[in-house]
Formats: structure tokens, sequence, C-alpha cells
């Protein structure tokens, strides 16, 4: 039982880190109506600021953790702004235009990462933080770590839903993901909020990396597992949907850990790939998505 | 208060304005006329921003405001109701009019503003705690006009009020919109139902193939042949023939 228990608290953790990645996802793609494959680098970079600001600058982790949001979430809005913007310009989605920005979000994806080769070596790099001694939950010890990823993540999805729920900006993103043209025409400058999804949600996935990097390595490669395993969470929890991505993350996350666990550690990736495309082929909408009839 | 002169605009590499020319005066309901492709709902969201002119001029209020986003132009007081009725879905009555000022800050104004609307529009002020995406038809189209006078326009353009309603409802929202004009508004229509159009509006102009082919007093327009036969096809000259044969 102590085994079961304490697999599900690990894959909890993970799949919420998971969940904020699909969560930038699901933004940008409500937002922009792309998928970006190029987050999982945002979420790499996020953890190499957040390496940088710990080791080199000696902030404290919770500062060290603001400064790569801020910092992820502007190289977001500058992405956004001079690469993608004059494709967005033309339409997303099921369009030329739309595969023309899916495409650059992969030559995107490989040139950043190449740069943070430039930048930093291939080499992995540990992220030692000292949170503390170990809880013990049920008999078994907890690394700290564990903890602080949930509350943490917990805490940005909360600032996230009253951001989006409650403030004028938010209600200004949430008009501009149902309906650009309209979201023009009440006097909404679309191209600003658009920027402004990007940026929040760049913002999300450092927050991600920077959550990661106290339990696995820091290296150059660490995007692109967590982009497809994201993406796998989206699709899980419905594409589009934010309270899906939540659900998505910390139902990919507990089925990882528990197959891990209980079936097999060697192929433990495997099974965040198996739940996608069972939900594809049992309910492709994702547990929490709306079915969206294709207008002929 | 709305000057075009020689507006180029389309889709793509598709033309579809070859310099359209088109005037609207204060408080004056202009109707904007032509068969189906021809260019008008092209020519309004060139006006209001959704498209970049390829070429030619529009003024409002004096003020150049074409290359505008649109978002700019609403804050400048002319705000365009396109077809299709769209509404966000998700939200309710209140909520999608509200969100239509967007561009104001004064809470007590837009408040103002907001029971002015529902005075126009009592089925609205009845049903406005319900989701925008179960009404119908006609009550989505007072929804969007609504929508548009709660940014406290100058001037309002309305792309085909009428299209996909029952004839009561479209008398309804007619007599609305001349509500609407006589306190105080200037409009510019798009329109299919070209007789109530004609019937509304003090003023008419005809496009087809890009470019302003008639305009004139609504009221020597209903009567006019050549107006007749362009949506029909043909001229005043060929029908002659016709009959004469």
């Amino acid at each position: 039982m102590g085994f079961f228990f304490d697999l599900v608290m690990i894959g909890f953790s993970i799949g919420m880190v998971y969940a904020l990645i699909a969560l930038g996802i699901s933004l940008i793609y409500s937002g922009l109506d792309i998928v970006h494959f190029a987050h999982g680098e945002l979420y790499m970079f996020g953890a190499f600021f957040g390496l940088i600001a710990s080791q080199n600058m000696y902030l404290p982790y919770p500062l060290a953790l603001v400064a790569s949001m801020v910092l992820t979430g502007l190289m977001g809005i500058v992405i956004e702004r001079v690469f993608y913007r004059r494709l967005t310009r033309a339409g997303g989605g099921y369009t030329v235009e739309g595969m023309g920005i899916i495409i650059c979000g992969f030559g995107m994806s490989i040139f950043l990462q190449n740069v943070a080769y430039l930048i930093w070596n291939p080499m992995p790099r540990p992220f030692p933080v000292n949170f503390g001694m170990p809880i013990e939950i049920g008999g078994i010890l907890f690394p700290r770590t564990y903890l602080w990823i949930v509350l943490t993540a917990l805490g940005l999805m909360s600032l996230l839903h009253i951001f989006l729920k409650k403030t004028r900006l938010g209600l200004a993103i949430r008009a501009v993901a149902h309906n650009k043209e309209i979201s023009f025409l009440v006097g909404i400058n679309v191209p600003l909020m658009i920027s402004l999804i990007f940026g929040v949600s760049c913002a999300l996935a450092a927050a991600g990396g920077v959550l990661t990097g106290p339990i696995n390595y820091v290296q150059v490669q660490m995007g692109y597992l967590i982009l497809i395993k994201g993406f796998a969470a989206s699709v899980v929890g419905g594409f589009g949907s934010l309270p899906g991505a939540i659900l998505g993350g910390v139902l990919v996350g507990v089925v990882e850990s528990l197959g891990a666990g209980y079936i097999s550690g060697n192929y433990k990736d495997i099974y965040a790939f198996v739940m996608m495309i069972l939900v594809l082929m049992i309910r492709p909408s994702g547990f929490l998505g709306v079915q969206v009839k294709l207008k002929a | 208060m709305l000057t075009i002169k020689n507006i180029e605009s389309g889709y793509g590499k598709v033309q579809i304005l070859n310099g359209a020319n088109l005037t609207v005066d204060q408080d004056q309901i202009v109707a904007l006329l032509g068969g189906n492709g021809t260019g008008k709902s092209t020519l309004l969201k060139t006006i209001s921003g959704l498209l970049k002119p390829w070429g030619g001029s529009i003024e409002f209020n004096g003020e150049r405001i074409d290359g505008l986003r649109p978002d700019q132009i609403v804050r400048k007081g002319l705000v365009q109701v396109t077809q299709g009725k769209e509404v966000f879905p998700a939200f309710t009555v209140e909520e999608n009019l509200k969100i239509g000022a967007f561009s104001r800050t004064d809470r007590a104004a837009i408040n103002d503003t907001l029971e002015h609307v529902y005075s126009y529009f009592p089925a609205l002020k009845e049903q406005k705690r319900r989701r925008a995406g179960t009404l119908s038809g006609g009550q989505l189209q007072m929804l969007c006009i609504g929508r548009g006078l709660m940014s406290a326009p100058k001037m309002i353009m309305l792309d085909e009020p009428s299209s996909a309603l029952a004839p009561q409802v479209v008398l309804n929202i007619f007599s609305i919109i001349n509500r609407i004009r006589r306190d105080g508004m200037t409009v510019l229509m798009v329109e299919q139902n070209v007789r109530m159009a004609l019937l509304l509006a003090e003023y008419g102009y005809v496009i087809k193939d890009g470019v302003i082919h008639i305009e004139g007093k609504a009221k020597d327009l209903i009567h006019d042949d050549n107006l007749r036969l362009s949506y029909l096809g043909g001229t005043v000259a060929d029908r002659q023939k016709e009959t004469t044969s």
C-alpha cells in the first residue's frame, strides 16, 4: 500500500509539471490556433535560466523561479512577435498558413536547441537545491522537491484562473481565444493579446522547467520528451481546454508512475503515448474537451 | 462623416474592390446594395480595418483611418456589426453586451449605455442571463447590434441585418434601426433586401464589379430600372430590345 501511495504521489507531482506544459500548449492552441512545437525548448530554456539564477547569481530558489518565468515569458513574446506574427496574420488552423506556423515551430525547436548547445554545452548539469529534510508520509520518506512542485504548480494554476476569470486582460484573452474578429470589433487589441497569451504560456513552461530541474539533470535535450508528454496530456484532457490540461497532466503523470512501478520501468515513457492513443480511439475530444463539429 | 475614395482591397491575391467611392453624412442612413460577391462585405471590412486597403483613402470625421487596426477604429467611434450574427456563445447576453464596451472605462456611463440598449431591445433584457449560444436568429441579430451600440459609436455599419430572418423579425429590427438613427446615429447598411433597405435609407449606393455602379437618393433608386436589372442582369436598353422584338 505504501508503495502504491508513493508512486501516486510522485506521479501526481510529475503530472503537475506535465499539466503546466499542457496548459501552455492549450492556451497557445486556443489563442493562435496552432500547436507550438517549440514549447519543449522554452521549458528547457526556463530550466537553464533558473539554474543560472540559482547557481551563478545565488538567488534563492523561489526568486530564481520567478526570474526564469519572466525572462522566458519575454523570450516567448519576442519569438512570437518576430517569427510567428507574420504567419498568424494570414490565419491558423486548417490552412496553408497554419501549416507554415507548425513547420516554423519545428524549425524554432531545432534552432533553440542549437543555440542552447552553443551557450551551454551538451553536458547535463545537476540543479541542486536544499529543500530541507524529506517529509515522512505514510511511513515513506518524501523528498520535499515533490511537495514544492505540487504546491507551486497549484499556486500558478490558481493565479492563472484568477487572471483569466477576474481581470480585464483575462477577459480580453478569453474573447480572443473564442473569436478574433469579434474581439477586434469590440475594441480589443488582438495582436497584443496574442503576444500576451504566448508570454504567459512560455512562463508556465519555464516554471515547469525550474520545478523539474532539481529532480532531473538540466540538459539541452530535456525539451523533446516533455513536449510530447505535454502534448499527450493535452490530448487526454481535451485539446484547448484548460481544466482538461490539468486533468490530462495529472492522469498521464500518475499512470506513467504506476506503470513504471508495477509493469516495467524500462519503457517508462511509453505509458503516456498509450494513453493518448487510447483516448484518441475512444473519445478523441479528450475527457473534458468539447466536441467540435467541423463545418463543411 | 465617412468618405471613401478609390478604395482597392481584396483577399489574398484576389482583388475585390477596384476603386470604390462612397460618402456618408452625419445622421444619415445610407444603404449599400449589390448582388452576391460584388464587394459589399469586403468594403465594410476594409472600412472597419479587418482588411487592409490596397489603395485609396478612408476618412472618418476628418481623420484618415485606412491602415489602422480595427480596435483603434472602434475607439474613433466607428463600429461594424458583421454578417453571421457572431457572438461569444459561452458568455451570457449581458456579458456579450458588456464586452462591447471594452474600449470604454467609465463604469457609470457604460451602465447608462446598457440600459439604453435594453430600451431598444427589451427582449434582450428579459434574457440577459441566458447563454448567448442558445438564442434565436432574431435575438442574435439584436444582440450583435446592441453590442455594437455599447461602444457608444458615432457611426455604425450593419452587414445584412435582415439575412436569415423571418419577415416579421426583419420589420422589427428595421424599425429599431430607424429609432436608433433618430436618436442620433449615422448608419451605413449593407442589405440584400433592396426594397426594405431603400424604404429605410435616405441615400443608396449600388456596387458592382468592385466599383460603385449607381448611386442616388433612395426614393429615386426604388424606381430605377437600371438598379432592378443590375440585380437580374442586363441593362434598360437590353430590356427594351426584348420587349419590342
